[in-house]
């Protein structure tokens, strides 16, 4: 019992990460119509960057949520120059996107091997969340809960700002018919830069804070992107709700698929990808962003 | 003669390889109304498309009261006072009928008339206030093109064109659409008004153009077509 209620728990925190990963990715492919192949990297950067801000290599240690954001900003700033120095270019050319994401995360795993180095670094879990909530003789470590609770949190504040806010509102119609919000007087190049610097940064969030729970090595992005690509099928691109739903599905197909059936962990994990993109190719909530 | 509120001049357009507007030029004058005809693929929807910034022309000018904005973005094109209320109407149907208009909104040019807000529009549109909550999506035809016109006024325009605002309307609806044209161009503003049916067009225009395959050809007021002075079946078909 205790071992489906921990994988249960391992499996929404998961979920949690891989929502902060994939809303970003999904709402600048709803937006944007790029398929951002740098995302995985945008995800091991940010957690590479957290590293050498907690680790004291940049010559001072800092609180790991602080240090967090910053990383998170940091990998912000770096998307929105990619954004406007390389995408904008490519405005409508979705191959050449294609390729330009995918080298650029060749480069940035290149970079990364050369100021990292090649052996995982572990990343501690912050001193005040080490401990475990016992419920009922199993013990649910402090620190996944926290996740779980940051991603909702961000679930929430994403929504609120989607929908409540007049930028959100600009977002949707951009996502509705970028050309007729262009006639509106909607600026959506700068959408495209605010939004784009959000995914990045939000990428970047979720890598440093996966970093107790998965590590930071040589590879982390090649795992996560496959990850965000199957969330963001499963739940249709440009939905938030989607992006949600289908981190959770995929949060428990791939933590109970590893458990249960290790050798076909990645078979489980793609075969509903393939299936909704035969039988339903908008995925799960396609053509509504929230 | 009244100031240019928007001028073509020369205008050559292609989509990909296919020539569609051939040496295009008229003129809307300050505070007129000019009633755009044609047949189906005249290249009347182009025109609209060229002078929003939509289509770059490979040669020619659109000016706007005597700026040039010439393959400017659209967003820029709207910043100088043009606004459009698309054919098809084009409302963000993922928004609701108040963030429609709440996108769209811009201190613009306002005029002497007091300046257009959601509530300046839903004064105008009650139909739309009850519905502000709703998704645009769910709206009825008629209801889709108020609100259509209502997103264009948001941004304060100094210009207004409008691409066939009566196409799959019902009889009654239309000539509600049509009393709000009058209106509009009663408050000053200058439009231009598309459409296929040159009945709706001439009690309310003050000038028409007439094209055909892509290029002019009559260029008149709507007073002198009146009376007759052109065949109009030669340009627009039998109706």
């Amino acid at each position: 019992m205790t071992f489906w209620l921990l994988l249960t728990v391992n499996s929404i925190t998961f979920g949690g990460l891989l929502f902060l990963l994939s809303a970003g990715f999904s709402l600048i492919f709803g937006l944007m119509r790029i398929p951002n192949l740098t995302h995985g990297s945008m995800f091991m950067v940010g957690a590479y960057l957290g590293t050498s801000l907690l680790g004291g290599t940049s010559g001072f240690t800092l609180n790991f949520w602080v240090a967090a954001l910053i990383a998170a900003v940091e990998v912000a700033i770096l998307g929105a120059l990619m954004e406007r120095l390389l995408l904008r270019r490519l405005a409508g050319q979705q191959l050449a996107q294609v390729l330009v994401t995918l080298g650029v995360s060749f480069m940035a795993a290149d970079l990364c091997l050369m100021g990292w180095g090649g052996d995982p670094i572990s990343v501690a879990t912050p001193p005040h969340l080490a401990g475990f909530v016992r419920v009922d003789g199993a013990a649910f470590p402090l620190y996944r809960m926290a996740v779980i609770l940051i991603a909702v949190v961000f679930a929430v504040a994403l929504w609120l700002m989607l929908e409540r806010t007049r930028l959100g509102a600009m977002i949707r119609a951009g996502v509705d018919d970028p050309q007729m919000a262009r006639v509106v007087g909607i600026r959506v190049s700068q959408l495209f830069t605010i939004v784009f610097a959000l995914g990045a940064g939000l990428a970047g969030f979720a890598g440093i804070i996966s970093g107790p729970i998965l590590s930071v090595y040589p590879g982390l992005d090649q795992d996560m992107l496959p990850l965000a690509l199957v969330v963001v099928i499963l739940g249709g691109t440009g939905s938030l709700l989607g992006s949600f739903v289908g981190s959770i599905i995929v949060g428990f197909i791939y933590n109970f698929g590893q458990a249960l059936l290790p050798e076909l962990a990645y078979f489980v994990l793609f075969l509903p990808m393939v299936l909704v993109l035969v039988l339903r190719p908008q995925g799960l909530f396609g053509g509504q962003i929230l | 003669m009244a100031n240019s509120a928007l001028e073509l001049h020369g205008i050559e357009a292609y989509y990909g390889d296919s020539h569609v507007l051939q040496q295009v030029s008229f003129r809307l004058g300050e505070g007129r109304l000019l009633g755009l005809l044609g047949r189906n693929g005249a290249g009347k929807s182009t025109c609209m498309n060229v002078s929003v910034g939509l289509l770059p022309p490979r040669a020619g000018s659109v000016e706007v009261f005597g700026a040039t904005v010439t393959r400017l973005p659209p967003e820029s094109v709207a910043a100088r006072g043009v606004a459009l209320v698309p054919q098809g109407r084009r409302i963000f149907k993922s928004l609701t009928v108040r963030e429609n208009l709440m996108v769209a909104a811009h201190a613009g040019f306002a005029t002497s008339h007091e300046p257009w807000t959601a509530d300046t529009v839903f004064a105008m549109f009650p139909r739309l206030a009850e519905r502000r909550g709703q998704l645009a999506g769910y709206l009825s035809g008629g209801e889709q093109q108020m609100l259509a016109i209502g997103r264009a006024l948001m941004a304060n325009p100094r210009v207004l064109l409008m691409d066939e605002p009566s196409e799959g309307l019902a009889p009654q609806v239309v000539a509600e659409v049509m009393a709000t044209i009058r209106k509009l161009k009663e408050s000053g503003l200058s439009i231009v008004l598309v459409e296929q049916n040159p009945k709706l067009v001439f009690d309310i225009a003050d000038d028409i153009v007439i094209l055909n395959s892509g290029r002019v050809a009559v260029v008149s007021t709507a007073e002198q077509l009146k009376s007759g002075g052109v065949d109009l079946r030669q340009h627009l078909g039998v109706f």
